[in-house]
């Protein structure tokens, strides 16, 4: 019995001492998986927005102002890899021509709706953020314009539209500052 | 026995009250003379299988009513063995049949010895295996060294400002950020490490 257990103690010493041994060189390395490369995934989203673009393009040309607007809608349903910041800037310009796009077709308030969405969603401040608040300045100009042609019943109204229109003029240049500052920093 | 009981056992069970046959009556003789043959340790060499079983459950049935009792000489080994053992008598009891009462408790703690010595076995080959695991280290540092235009990164560096006659000058920018961005994979696929610095 006696020797049993002096085996048994000798075995488990000897384990732990190998270990130890073992223990400052890795016996398996293992180089960390970037994550956050420009793979085939976001190059092919990149892509199909842009393709998606180019299609709104040849219709606005065409003065078909609808299917621009359907085509440009269809890069806000892309799927980009999972928290790829590009997709966040990419999503948000959409947005701002969608809203111009719906401007021009007389949609204000889905407009403001689609410009207050990306906002919303928005994860960062960013120069595409900034333009986003530019086109909501002037969905504010258009909604004090068609304001003005109801008389001076809606003279209320106006001064308020034009009073939010330069506020969202003033944090869109509150973000380009703080943006080209902080790009100056890091160079 | 013959092919005539053979077939009287083979044969349909009969009814409580039927007669005895002759051939059943002749069975029943020659089986009683085997038993008592057997009372006297005379039972005969050759027997059939069913009578040799039969006669095997008859003496087990004698012995469990207490008839069977030792022969003289067994029981008067075993006693001598016992009581040469008791007053602590050298040598090993000469029958060999009969384990000593104190030895056999002695050994009792063997079985649960050679669990208790397997199981710890078992408990340090784990350990070892655990302990002598190959450790996987992941280098955080060699992702930090990728070349900065690899990586998915926010293109507001790249557009700069947006003015607000361009504001929705959309295609223009996407045409940008996607070259851009193509240089980079381009770059990291061509390079020949894969995406590895």
């Amino acid at each position: 019995m006696k020797t049993w257990l002096m085996l048994i103690a000798l075995t488990v010493v000897g384990a732990c001492s190998t270990s130890d041994r073992d223990a400052s060189p890795p016996s398996q390395t293992k180089t960390a998986e970037p994550t956050d490369v420009i793979d085939e995934e976001l190059m092919v989203s990149l892509a199909q927005a842009k393709n998606f673009h180019r299609k709104a393009k040849v219709y606005m040309s065409d003065g078909n102002l609808v299917a621009a607007t359907a085509s440009v809608r269809q890069i806000l349903s892309l799927r980009f890899p999972k928290g790829a910041p590009e997709a966040d800037d990419v999503r948000l310009d959409a947005r701002a021509l969608l809203a111009k796009l719906l401007v021009s077709q007389n949609q204000i308030e889905e407009a403001m709706r689609t410009v207050d969405e990306g906002l919303a969603s928005s994860q960062r401040e960013s120069f595409f953020v900034a333009n986003l608040y530019t086109v909501q300045g002037e969905i504010h100009e258009a909604r004090a314009a068609v304001a003005e042609g109801e008389g001076d019943a809606a003279k209320t109204k106006v001064a308020e539209e034009r009073r939010a229109a330069i506020a969202s003029y003033d944090r869109s240049i509150q973000i380009n500052e703080k943006l080209q500052k902080q790009l100056v920093d890091e160079k | 026995m013959s092919t005539n009981d053979e077939d009287f056992l083979n044969d349909a069970i009969p009814e409580p009250d039927t007669e005895a046959t002759p051939s059943e009556r002749m069975h029943a003789r020659t089986f009683a003379d085997i038993i008592d043959k057997s009372l006297t340790n005379k039972t005969p060499a050759a027997m059939t299988a069913d009578d040799r079983a039969l006669v095997e459950v008859a003496t087990v049935i004698r012995a469990a009513n207490g008839k069977i009792g030792l022969a003289a000489e067994k029981q008067r080994s075993i006693i001598e063995d016992a009581l040469r053992q008791a007053i602590g008598g050298a040598g090993a009891p000469k029958s060999g049949a009969v384990t000593p009462i104190g030895k056999a408790k002695n050994r009792r703690w063997v079985p649960w010895a050679v669990t208790a010595v397997s199981t710890m076995i078992a408990a340090a080959a784990v350990l070892v295996l655990w302990l002598r695991a190959p450790k996987t280290i992941v280098q955080e540092h060699d992702v930090a060294k990728l070349p900065e235009t690899w990586r998915s990164r926010p293109v507001d560096p790249l557009i700069g400002p947006i003015a607000r006659e361009s504001a929705g000058d959309a295609s223009s920018r996407i045409d940008y950020i996607f070259a851009d961005r193509l240089d980079g994979y381009r770059d990291r696929r061509l390079s020949g490490r894969g995406g590895k610095p």
